[in-house]
Parts: C-alpha cells; sequence; structure tokens
C-alpha cells in the first residue's frame, strides 16, 4: 500500500470507513483528531479529501468490500502531507476520468436540484498541489500532496 | 461536532441564519432549504462563525443563492467565516465573488 518510496513518516493515522454518505462525518471526525498537523492543514484535508471521500461513494461504490481506508502522514524533512484513499472498485476508471476530467472545469447549473455543481475537484486542485491516481490489482489508491501551510 | 445545527431569527430588517457544525454532502440539503427559504423572503444574512466544514454542494448552495438574492433584489452575505469557511471559498478559484463580511454591522 503506497509507502512513498523511502521518505520516512514522521506521523501517521489511518481509518476504515464505510462507503457511504453518512461516513463523511466519520472521516471529517478522524482529520479533526490528527493533531500532528496544524488547524490549517485539518482544514485543507477535510475539504480536499471530503471532496475525494465523495467522488468515491458516488463513483465507486459498491466498492468490492464495503469499505476504504483513509491514511494521512506528515513526512519528515520536507514535513509534506501525505492523505491516501485506497480500496477496491470494479468502476475505478470511471472515478479516475471524473476527477481528471474536471481539470479546469467550470460550474454547472442543475436545475434538477437548484444548485452549482462541478467545483468539487477543482477546489481539490487548488487545495493540494498534487493529486493522483493509481489502479491496482488488488486496490486502487488516489493520494493528495500537500504543502505544509 | 458532526451534527448540523441553523438558527433562523430577524435582527434588523432581516433574516439571520446562524450555522454551527459541518456542511457537507451530508448534511447540505438542510442547509439549501433554509437558505433558499429566507433568501425568497427578505433579506439574509448566514452566520458562519461555527461552520467546521463547507463542502462543494454547500458552496453551489451559496452560489445559488447569490443569484436568487440578486433575482429577488433582496440582500445576502456571509457573515463572519471560519477558517475553513474562507478557505473553501478561496479554493473556487472566484472566492472574491462571494459577499463576505466580518461583521452584521457591516452588512
Amino acid at each position: 500500500m503506497g509507502r512513498g518510496g523511502s521518505r520516512v513518516r514522521a506521523a501517521e493515522a489511518t481509518v476504515v470507513l464505510e462507503a457511504k454518505t453518512a461516513s463523511i462525518l466519520d472521516y471529517e471526525s478522524f482529520v479533526d483528531n490528527l493533531l500532528f498537523l496544524t488547524e490549517r492543514d485539518r482544514c485543507r484535508l477535510k475539504l480536499a479529501g471530503g471532496e475525494v471521500f465523495d467522488n468515491i461513494v458516488k463513483h465507486a461504490a459498491p466498492l468490492c468490500d464495503g469499505r476504504l481506508i483513509a491514511r494521512a502522514a506528515r513526512r519528515s524533512g520536507s514535513a509534506s502531507i501525505l492523505l491516501g484513499f485506497y480500496f477496491s472498485s470494479k468502476s475505478f476508471d470511471s472515478v479516475a476520468a471524473e476527477a481528471a476530467g474536471t481539470d479546469g472545469a467550470k460550474p454547472v447549473f442543475d436545475p434538477a436540484h437548484r444548485r452549482w455543481r462541478g467545483m468539487g475537484m477543482a477546489m481539490c486542485r487548488n487545495l493540494a498541489r498534487r493529486v493522483s491516481f493509481r489502479p491496482g490489482e488488488t486496490m486502487d489508491r488516489i493520494y493528495l500532496e500537500f504543502d505544509p501551510a | 461536532m458532526t451534527q448540523l445545527d441553523i438558527d433562523v431569527r430577524s435582527e434588523h430588517h432581516r433574516l439571520l441564519l446562524a450555522v454551527s457544525g459541518p456542511i457537507n454532502s451530508y448534511t447540505f440539503t438542510d442547509f439549501q432549504e433554509k437558505v433558499y427559504k429566507a433568501i425568497a423572503q427578505s433579506d439574509t444574512a448566514i452566520d458562519m462563525e461555527k461552520v467546521t466544514a463547507l463542502s462543494s454542494a454547500g458552496i453551489g448552495v451559496i452560489m445559488t443563492a447569490m443569484e436568487d438574492a440578486e433575482a429577488t433584489g433582496h440582500g445576502f452575505a456571509i457573515v463572519n467565516p471560519s477558517e475553513i469557511v474562507r478557505l473553501a471559498i478561496d479554493s473556487t478559484g472566484f472566492g472574491d465573488q462571494f459577499p463576505v463580511v466580518k461583521s452584521l454591522k457591516l452588512v
């Protein structure tokens, strides 16, 4: 599960989440308790990671075992922050395509739900230095990398 | 804080919505309902000092409320946003278009 090469992690924490909308509350609670991060860094992980979580639930569910893992880590040295989502899905490609397709996308108004949509991944990319997707034989991965605030 | 709480009261000829907790994919529909209802009735201010998350769904609601306010001629403002609200608004890339004020006195 993506160990980030030889770079040493100064601190890390992991949570296992059910792949359902209500579990966004568990994800936010997980981030609130990442006390090795600053308040501003926690805010960035909560916002950007929340958008990724929503996309996984919306586009990749049902997951093969119904759960996904989120792991946050701060690297020693550079102090950069990594947030990884690990899950197993038969529709990972559609998640990645959805995310990749929103590069520079403009918001669109959804008249059925009476609200503007399509900003989630753009917000995510503005909050994180890098967002990457890696499908795997047994596990798919989405990584977000942040510079320290 | 995992529950969204929205206190609606009338103050100085406008509706003030004091929001506490997370506005995310699970909770935003309550936020949407109360904000749209308020803006249809009168000038509206949303106190976001105690908001602990603001997802793209919540941002989308605020953008629609801004347009509704223009259409109805009602005033609309986001008051005293928390750090995460400011960060969410800035992350859209067009944060300067949101009607954010530090205090109700400035509305």
